[in-house]
């Protein structure tokens, strides 16, 4: 009797204090994100990767902020007036906002971050390059930046929502030193950091202070997981909640989507595939040719087999989010009858070969550019596949106009411009540009980037992408959506086109 | 034997510095870590590579880098990585004992499991004892390393959901990436340590012993063990260089922080300060390790230490 009434009350107290660690588990809880890549440095002005991006919004701010929907809105920034033709920006900051180490923000933390980006900091690393239209920052009062521009730069109140230009505190760099912020991390974003351990992870918290609202969530943790099927695994075994791309190959959608607790969720991104030709020598310099190959390959069915109908065709080398998209566009037709009379005009006898230089380590392009060769086979074409390692491809051999007659070009572009893409990709002397020289062309690209008149500017875009397309200047492939697995304890997680995550209102069962 | 040292560590050291030489050298052929770092910055011009070049102290010649990287290695030294700029003596000091720790486990495991097994083949050898771990060990031999990852995974970690399917945490965490590696190790030496047992055994002096009437454990364990120790702790011992190269692909399979899954980024990112003081590190260890083999067989066999 005794024993049993102790047995009772042991149970009851167990009882009391589970409902009690269930309580307070409400109230905390924990998001796990795996990603694949650790950028090595939190620093905004170290990096250029999406990785980067995906852990670091939620700890900065911008002076102005491009949401899930992709609009441009008020950041760190209230207001904004172009004056003096876009050579200058007057900015009304936000008032009351306080970095994560109890720093004021305020003018002169603009003036820091962007003296900071343009000088000896921002020498040393990649993302200087983006805002060279920037001359100089002007303090008019505590709240109240003036940007002084050498030319102007439609693009730059974009430019300004992410990456280089995120808002860092003067105060606690200048005494903590360049060394200890890399990995102590401060900003005034949603999340405050909690530890970072390289190569495995970075822990944040939510910051209560935050002038948007504290976030839903208490703790937020990234762990970087490169192998795909580990982080599937992960997320399976209930360790991870939300994988992000670009980790998710296709082929394991299906695994996910079995699985009772987990779901895929995708959304448009701006990351388009095309095979770019080499418009200098070898059959491909011929316009007909290039057409013919276009009108030969049934891109369509491989978007459908290949990829899952994760993907829509494009007639431009951009997608439908992209700034200077023209919809009334549409992609040449499959059409192997029209190839082989074109190639026949062109006077390019069957069985003649044909190159097509890819990245090795993609699977699924892999599989793309087989189906690609095999309806140029078709079309009398003895196309051969070549892998080079990433790196090596896209450093080496493609600025080099090294390739062969057709390669892979895959492109992002995270201001959503179509300028981002078209001046790199056919300016005469970019990178991207190894073969083409086009003066028409080139003038056109130039035009449309000191306009500030966004419907000026989008015609011209239109016009560019029109032009391309008629010169066919590559082989426009496909927009592949961004891929996110997703734990179904996972709540109000809306997946972002650009990996740039802000996970504030995302709560956790 | 301080001579056999002697001449044995003046070895080593010029192994290394050859090592380290060819390695900076080769790795800077691999191309420009300044596209690499822009490779998705929009427009960047010359003159921002040079700036970029300039910051990571490529601009500099061959010479003098590699000079500044021998000055460094004394003091532990590396420099900082291209990516991020942490100090590499950093990300050393946190990957390099996860990586010992695992290889280690790995040859401990396979050895403790394979010396036994391997004698009592060569014992009953013909038997079905025999025969039995003879298959055992060639179908642990057959499984590709990865595969044998991704299948425990699958069974441990999504299915039964006991062990962790990636990470370096606690106890738990350690048991499939050792496991793996250890299966396969363990395999082979089982094979190699019933074959050089089998052979010692037919030697003359085991039917000396034997006819002395000693104990058949003291005959295995004392007089033929140690005579037949000499091969297998040569081959332990390239065994563990191998395996400290090998363990990238299970590092990278189940996420372990160490210095394979370091190398593999500083591989993909062109960090050449990275990638030149992981293999320095992964040949020091190796050398090491190839010097302690021969110490050691000084200390077993006497003949060794006066030739």
């Amino acid at each position: 009797m005794n024993s049993k009434k102790t047995l009772g009350s042991i149970f009851k107290a167990l009882a009391i204090t589970s409902s009690l660690t269930a309580a307070s588990f409400s109230f905390a809880s924990t998001l796990t994100v795996s990603s694949p890549q650790d950028p090595g440095s939190w620093d905004p002005i170290d990096t250029f990767l999406v990785n980067w991006a995906s852990v670091a919004t939620n700890i900065y701010d911008g002076l102005t902020y491009r949401g899930p929907d992709l609009k441009l809105q008020p950041g760190l920034a209230t207001s904004w007036q172009q004056l003096d033709d876009g050579k200058r920006i007057r900015f009304t900051l936000r008032q009351g906002v306080k970095f994560h180490d109890g720093e004021n923000f305020n003018a002169a933390a603009v003036k820091f971050t962007f003296d900071r980006l343009m000088g000896d900091e921002g020498k040393k690393g990649p993302q200087r390059s983006n805002y060279s239209a920037i001359d100089s920052v002007e303090i008019i009062d505590d709240y109240t930046v003036d940007f002084h521009l050498k030319a102007a730069d439609p693009v730059l109140l974009t430019k300004l929502a992410g990456y280089g230009a995120m808002i860092v505190p003067p105060k606690y760099i200048q005494e903590k030193g360049e060394d200890f912020f890399n990995t102590h991390p401060v900003g005034t974003g949603p999340f405050k950091f909690a530890s970072y351990e390289p190569k495995v992870g970075i822990k944040l918290e939510g910051f209560a202070g935050h002038w948007g609202g504290a976030p839903k969530l208490t703790n937020l943790n990234y762990r970087f997981i490169s192998e795909p099927s580990t982080a599937v695994a992960e997320l399976q075994s209930g360790r991870v909640d939300l994988i992000i791309p670009p980790t998710i190959p296709i082929g394991m959608i299906t695994t996910i989507e079995k699985d009772p607790n987990l779901e895929i969720a995708t959304t448009i991104s701006p990351t388009v595939y095309a095979m770019r030709f080499n418009t200098k020598n070898g059959i491909t310099k011929d316009e007909k040719v290039r057409k013919a190959l276009i009108y030969g390959v049934d891109r369509q069915a491989i978007i459908n087999s290949i990829l899952g109908g994760q993907a829509a065709q494009i007639a431009s080398f951009q997608s439908a989010i992209s700034f200077g998209d023209d919809p009334s566009m549409s992609p040449l037709p499959y059409d192997p009858t029209k190839a082989m009379q074109l190639l026949k005009e062109a006077g390019v006898k069957p069985g003649t070969k044909i190159q097509i230089d890819i990245r090795g380590n993609d699977a699924t392009f892999n599989e793309v550019t087989q189906a690609i060769a095999s309806y140029l086979q078709i079309i009398g074409l003895n196309a051969t596949i070549k892998p080079y390692e990433t790196n090596v491809l896209l450093n080496d051999i493609i600025p080099a106009g090294k390739t062969g007659e057709m390669f892979q070009q895959s492109w992002g572009g995270w201001t959503l411009d179509y300028d981002n893409t078209a001046y790199f990709m056919y300016h005469t002397g970019e990178k991207w540009n190894p073969y083409d020289s086009d003066p028409v062309l080139d003038k056109k690209l130039e035009s449309q980037r000191s306009i500030t008149d966004r419907a000026k500017r989008l015609e011209i875009l239109q016009s560019i992408a029109n032009y391309t397309a008629n010169r066919a200047l590559e082989m426009p492939l496909y927009n592949l959506n961004a891929i996110f697995a997703v734990s179904k304890k996972v709540k109000n997680f809306t997946p972002v086109p650009d990996s740039r995550l802000r996970l504030n209102e995302v709560t956790v069962e | 034997m301080a001579n056999f040292l002697m001449k044995r560590f003046l070895q080593a050291v010029f192994v290394l510095l050859a090592v380290t030489l060819i390695v900076a050298f080769a790795i800077r052929l691999t191309g420009d870590p300044a596209l690499m770092l822009t490779q998705g910055a929009g427009s960047v011009t010359e003159a921002d590579l040079m700036l970029i070049r300039e910051a990571l102290g490529i601009n500099k010649p061959f010479f003098v880098q590699y000079f500044e990287f021998l000055k460094g290695l004394f003091s532990f030294d590396f420099g900082r990585s291209f990516l991020g700029g942490t100090p590499v003596a950093d990300l050393i000091s946190k990957s390099l004992p996860a990586t010992l720790m695992l290889a280690s486990a790995v040859m401990f495991v396979s050895i403790v499991i394979s010396i036994p097994l391997g004698i009592k083949a060569a014992v009953s050898k013909g038997k079905w004892v025999d025969q039995t771990i003879r298959i055992v060990s060639l179908v642990g031999l057959s499984f590709p390393n990865f595969w044998l990852a991704l299948m425990l995974v699958l069974m441990f970690s999504v299915w039964l959901q006991w062990l962790p399917p990636s990470g370096m945490n606690g106890f738990t965490s350690f048991l499939m990436p050792a496991f793996t590696m250890a299966i396969i190790l363990t395999a082979i030496n089982v094979r190699l340590v019933r074959s050089s047992m089998l052979e010692t055994l037919q030697s003359q002096y085991i039917m000396v012993a034997r006819a002395k009437g000693l104990s058949e454990n003291t005959v295995l364990y004392k007089h033929a063990l140690r005579n037949c120790a000499i091969p297998l702790i040569t081959y332990f011992g390239l065994q563990f260089g191998g395996l400290l190269g090998g363990i990238v692909i299970i590092e990278r399979v189940f996420n372990w922080p160490g210095l394979g899954t370091l190398a593999f980024d500083a591989v993909s990112s062109r960090d050449y300060p990275v990638l030149q003081a992981v293999i320095t590190i992964l040949s020091m260890l190796i050398v090491s390790v190839n010097l302690l083999v021969d110490i050691a067989y000084g200390l077993i066999d006497p003949r060794i230490r006066t030739e």
